[in-house]
């Protein structure tokens, strides 16, 4: 971008002297007229608080998982013992596993259905401005509180999906003649949060649910930003529906996909609260992820060190995500 | 956005009706079911041979037990203000880091501005357990300031983010003629960046709120007596108890903890989108 | 305020004050954010401390609603007796480790942590010395399985056990008649032969296995133990590893697919409540509070229900009977500026009278921690819940057979045991099930 500002401007030794002269609140205020100065003072609040709250306890935990520190106590450094420990837990293994598959998958389905649904929304119709709202529902409210829902809808016992299902069967049953059973006997339907398949589904079912909104909504916006007249010319051309969208629309909204769909991965991949409602890791650690295995090693078992270790381990990996959109980034900024 | 003229209506129905009533349908699902729970009478709740679909004598008890029972007001008011003054302060640092990040040049903004964006890929999950000796050592717990201090480093980034991205977009003509009509920086910045840069500090404003709003981590950790609890806190470790659960109260609260937000999306959304769109066209 | 923060810092016990002040002082926003701490007048709130002695009481919310109601008069009229303001917090059971987690570490919340199982020996080093108070309260008279389950390696006690719970099976009288089976099953074996009848009715044996506090493990243990099988040997050494844990193993996988419930795999403790309330299942393994919510809310179940219920013990293994059972044990935190008033909250409590009231009113949930308590009348008033008293003969706590320390109460806390059948049930070889549960028992017990 050019720009008709001065060049990168330094407090020079003259124009403090100068200053030192005025009132108070004068002295500030040229103090402020200097671009720097002003640039670094804008600055305090933001770095104020990811000092204190984000880069402190980020070290404080690095050391904390290099001691054996159990609740109450200081804890003793041990090097990487705890990582070790770790690596070598299948619990640990299955976690990993858990996060990377919960992740993909999830993202995947939000990407693609929130395209889907941005590309609808982006219609012109009666209710457009209800629709936009009503859809969004499910990313605004607190995740655990419609995660009840979803419990709920999942229970062993009381699942309406299940209720649906023996309905539909005993529909058949009628229907080709059999005697309708009083007693439905023992049919439970899917066991939704109890088998490790079908509960690692229903987690990524309900995270997808939570945040396609965010996606469809985002994805809203960067279709906004395709001129019409774009289109035109594609229709002139005979092109169809699908080259339209692969050609003209997904290279244009292409920045903002890329930045939702990172924001997205990392809240995914951090992910607590659906796991921690729905099944607390269960069945037998077929749902636990890096985050739900790091509260239940430091707060439900008191190994703080141990936990702090689990939590970090998502570092790496967020880290490449990190490098890979900065460097990403970049090039685009240089390329438009 | 397209017109699609001259599409039959039975291509309109299998494009875009149909799948557009069912994407509605799946995200609204959830929110019926919350309603018809919570005023289904318990013995109607837990009958696995009755329709639950059918309500035969709809009653309030379990809207009445959350407020009679509970603090659910208490938490409500809790959520609320904590929501407020946490995004007030995310909104003041993020206009503030916004604008110099986007407008100053000052040697290191560069790397300020990376090291903003690497903090918010940094999860409140990898640093709960760390940051709850921090706020234990700030005197802090069990009071709302450790939620209003600490949300805005979630809510930070993203709104530094979002506002250098629509603050560039805003033409710095506009800020130099005022700066040659003897304005300062700062009255610049007042009086012509934050005017024309309303929807995207709307737009970081309901994301923080909103995420604020939801936060349950921090707050499940950092909160313990009753009377100071979130909503989404309050709700989980005072009703999901007892022999059964209060499923009827738990779904009350809910849809009534989901309420507020709703009601502040349904008038912000264009905003919310026009912010966004101003971010990603900068 | 500020000097109120100060107030509060020198409350801190000696041992962490050091580490505590010094990094409050170097922490650079440490001495500003602490004075806002302190300044709640936007809330419009004062200051916690003011000038009433406040006692804060962290509890379960128990299964036996009434009970809850109890504890809270009881705290009420103590609270009036010695002129201190107490609150008694009920919460879920699986929150509890968390809130004792962040209190410790913080060095602020409840004075009195109701803590369950072992916990008091995963945190003892929060938890203050209870020797003379337990000494005072029933010494050596009290059962084992929980006395020693809160005395630490150093031979200090870190809690004084208030009662504990334990599971019997409650069944269907009526179903069990209608599908043909004579009576209470006695061994696992006859219990096999019983659940095969009920699943091939439709109302199958319920019973969790899923990452839940008391039913799963409450379980899971016990039917290690009737098979011969132990998490540890007397020693404290690893065992896991035989031939009796395999035939326990082996048991579960045919009795699961054959009598269960599969949904138990998700479920928590409060599921099979409801799965048996909602007539879903005939039999589960319980404490006393189905039995309770039957006969005590109408609201809840049909017209002469409870009337159906029965109970029994634990069928017998190769080895034996066993019961696991849950102890709910008080413990000090060392932090709390109110000891002296928190030993007085736990004595009075404690009292013939006030838990014999206690004890009445949870109509066999809960069983006292000495053994005089089993020849309270109450359990003959009522022959549906007599058999809850038999629970001491059989009670063991998690770790047995080895000593009860904190490695068993992580082995608890991260359901290694629960997950062994859990696994297994779903198909994977007893072998290796065995195995994993192995490796992750050796790294919590060996480190």
């Amino acid at each position: 971008m050019k720009s008709t500002t001065p060049p990168i401007s330094t407090v020079s030794s003259n124009t403090l002297e100068a200053t030192a002269r005025l009132p108070l609140g004068k002295r500030i205020g040229q103090w402020l007229e200097n671009e720097a100065v002003l640039g670094y003072v804008l600055m305090v609040p933001a770095l104020l608080l990811i000092v204190v709250f984000i880069a402190y306890p980020f070290s404080l935990g690095v050391w904390m998982s290099l001691t054996d520190k159990v609740v109450g106590t200081p804890g003793n450094f041990v090097g990487l013992a705890n990582f070790a420990k770790l690596l070598r837990s299948e619990i640990f293994h299955q976690a990993a596993w858990n996060t990377v598959i919960f992740t993909i998958a999830a993202t995947v389905i939000k990407a693609v259905f929130g395209m889907w649904l941005a590309i609808l929304l982006n219609r012109k119709f009666r209710l457009a401005r209800f629709t936009r709202a009503t859809v969004l529902l499910p990313f605004i409210v607190p995740t655990v509180l419609s995660g009840l829902a979803w419990l709920w809808m999942f229970d062993a016992t009381f699942s309406v999906f299940n209720w649906v299902l023996k309905w539909l069967w005993q529909m058949e049953i009628s229907v080709f003649g059999l005697a309708l059973k009083e007693n439905w006997g023992y049919v439970r339907g899917p066991l939704w949060l109890g088998s490790p398949s079908l509960a690692m589904f229903s987690i990524i079912l309900v995270n997808a649910w939570r945040g396609l909104p965010f996606f469809a909504i985002s994805f809203l916006a960067g279709l906004q930003t395709v001129p019409p007249e774009l289109y035109d010319a594609g229709n002139i051309d005979g092109t169809n529906e699908f080259q339209k969208f692969w050609h003209i629309t997904l290279p244009l909204v292409k920045p903002i996909a890329v930045v939702v769909t990172v924001f997205s991965f990392v809240v995914t991949f951090s992910d607590f609260q659906v796991v921690y409602i729905l099944t607390r890791g269960g069945p037998h650690n077929s749902t636990h992820l890096f985050a739900t295995l790091a509260y239940q090693l430091g707060m439900t078992s008191g190994n703080l060190g141990e936990g702090a270790a689990a939590a970090l381990f998502m570092f790496p990996i967020l880290g490449l995500v990190i490098l890979w959109q900065l460097f990403y980034l970049r090039r685009e900024d240089s390329g438009g | 956005m397209q017109a699609y003229v001259g599409e039959t209506f039975f291509k309109r129905l299998i494009v875009f009706y149909i799948p557009l009533f069912l994407f509605v349908a799946v995200m609204l699902f959830p929110f019926y079911w919350m309603f018809i729970t919570s005023i289904k009478p318990d013995f109607e709740l837990y009958n696995v041979r009755r329709s639950p679909f059918i309500v035969s004598q709809a009653t309030l008890e379990h809207w009445f037990y959350l407020f009679k029972e509970t603090m659910f007001a208490r938490w409500a008011w809790n959520t609320l203000w904590i929501a407020t003054a946490s995004t007030a302060i995310s909104l003041f640092a993020g206009i503030l880091a916004g604008y110099s990040l986007s407008r100053l040049r000052f040697p290191g903004s560069a790397t300020f501005g990376i090291s903003i964006f690497i903090t918010y890929l940094v999860p409140p999950t990898l640093l709960f357990i760390p940051l709850a000796s921090v706020i234990a050592n700030l005197r802090l717990l069990d009071s709302p300031w450790a939620l209003i201090l600490t949300y805005p480093t979630i809510l930070v980034p993203f709104s530094a983010w979002l506002l250098m991205g629509y603050f560039k977009t805003i033409p710095r003509e506009l800020e130099e003629c005022a700066r040659i009509d003897g304005a300062t920086r700062l009255q610049a910045m007042t009086k012509i960046i934050l005017p024309l840069g309303m929807p995207g500090i709307l737009s970081a404003g309901i994301f923080s709120f909103t995420l604020s709003w939801n936060e349950f981590l921090y707050a499940l950790v950092f909160i313990s007596s009753p009377q100071q609890k979130t909503i989404p806190v309050g709700v989980v470790s005072e009703l999901m108890k007892g022999d059964v659960f209060f499923w009827g109260s738990l779904m009350a609260g809910a849809l009534l903890g989901s309420i507020p937000v709703a009601f502040v999306y349904s008038f912000f959304v264009e905003n919310y989108v026009s912010g966004m769109t101003g971010a990603v066209k900068g | 305020m500020t000097h109120e923060a100060g107030r509060q810092r020198g409350k801190t016990a000696p041992g962490r004050m050091r580490r505590r002040d010094f990094l409050a002082h170097t922490g650079k926003a440490g001495a500003a954010l602490a004075a806002i701490a302190g300044t709640n007048w936007l809330t419009g709130q004062a200051p916690a401390f003011a000038q009433e002695r406040t006692l804060h009481v962290l509890e379960w919310s128990s299964f036996v609603a009434p009970a809850d109601v109890e504890r809270g008069r009881q705290a009420a009229e103590f609270g009036k007796q010695a002129g201190v303001k107490v609150t008694v917090e009920h919460i879920n059971a699986n929150d509890l480790p968390a809130r004792a987690t962040a209190a410790i570490e913080g060095g602020t919340g409840p004075d009195i942590l109701q803590l369950l199982s072992n916990y008091p020996l995963l945190y003892s080093a929060g938890l203050d010395d209870h020797n003379d108070l337990i000494a005072e309260l029933g010494g050596d008279e009290i059962y084992p399985f929980i006395r020693e389950a809160v005395r630490d390696e150093n031979g200090v006690h870190r809690g004084v056990p208030n009662f504990f719970g334990g599971g019997a099976n409650v069944y269907r009288k009526d179903i069990f008649e209608e599908v043909g089976i004579a009576g209470p099953p006695a061994t696992w074996d006859e219990y096999l032969e019983a659940g095969k009848k009920l699943k091939h009715y439709g109302m199958p044996v319920g019973q969790s296995l899923g990452h839940t506090f008391g039913d799963a493990p409450g379980f899971a243990y016990t039917l290690l133990w009737c098979f011969g099988g132990k998490e540890v040997d007397e020693g404290g050494r690893v065992a896991l590893n035989s031939k009796e844990t395999a035939n326990a193993v082996d048991f579960l996988k045919e009795f699961w697919l054959a009598a269960c419930d599969e949904g138990g795999l998700a479920w928590d403790d409060t599921s099979n409540n409801r799965a048996f309330l909602a007539e879903t299942i005939a039999v589960t393994l319980n404490g006393a509070s189905i039995y309770f919510v039957a006969r005590n809310d109408p609201r809840k179940v049909a017209p002469g229900f409870a009337d159906r219920l029965g109970h029994f013990l634990i069928p017998e293994g190769p080895h034996g009977r066993y019961h696991g059972v849950g102890p709910f044990t008080n413990c000090i935190t060392r932090y709390s500026a109110n000891k002296e008033a928190a030993r007085d909250y736990i004595r009075f409590v404690h009292q013939d009278d006030n838990f014999e009231k206690f004890l009445v009113i949870n109509k066999g949930y809960v069983n006292g921690p000495l053994p005089k308590w089993q020849e309270h009348p109450m359990w003959e008033e009522d022959p549906a819940v007599t058999i809850y008293r038999e629970l001491p003969q059989y009670g063991r706590n998690l770790g047995y057979a080895g000593p009860y320390n904190r490695q068993s109460s992580e082995a608890f806390a991260k359901y290694i045991i629960v997950d062994l059948f859990a696994k297994a049930v779903r198909g994977d070889s007893t072998q290796s099930v065995i195995e994993s549960a192995e490796r992750e028992l050796k790294a919590i017990y060996e480190a």
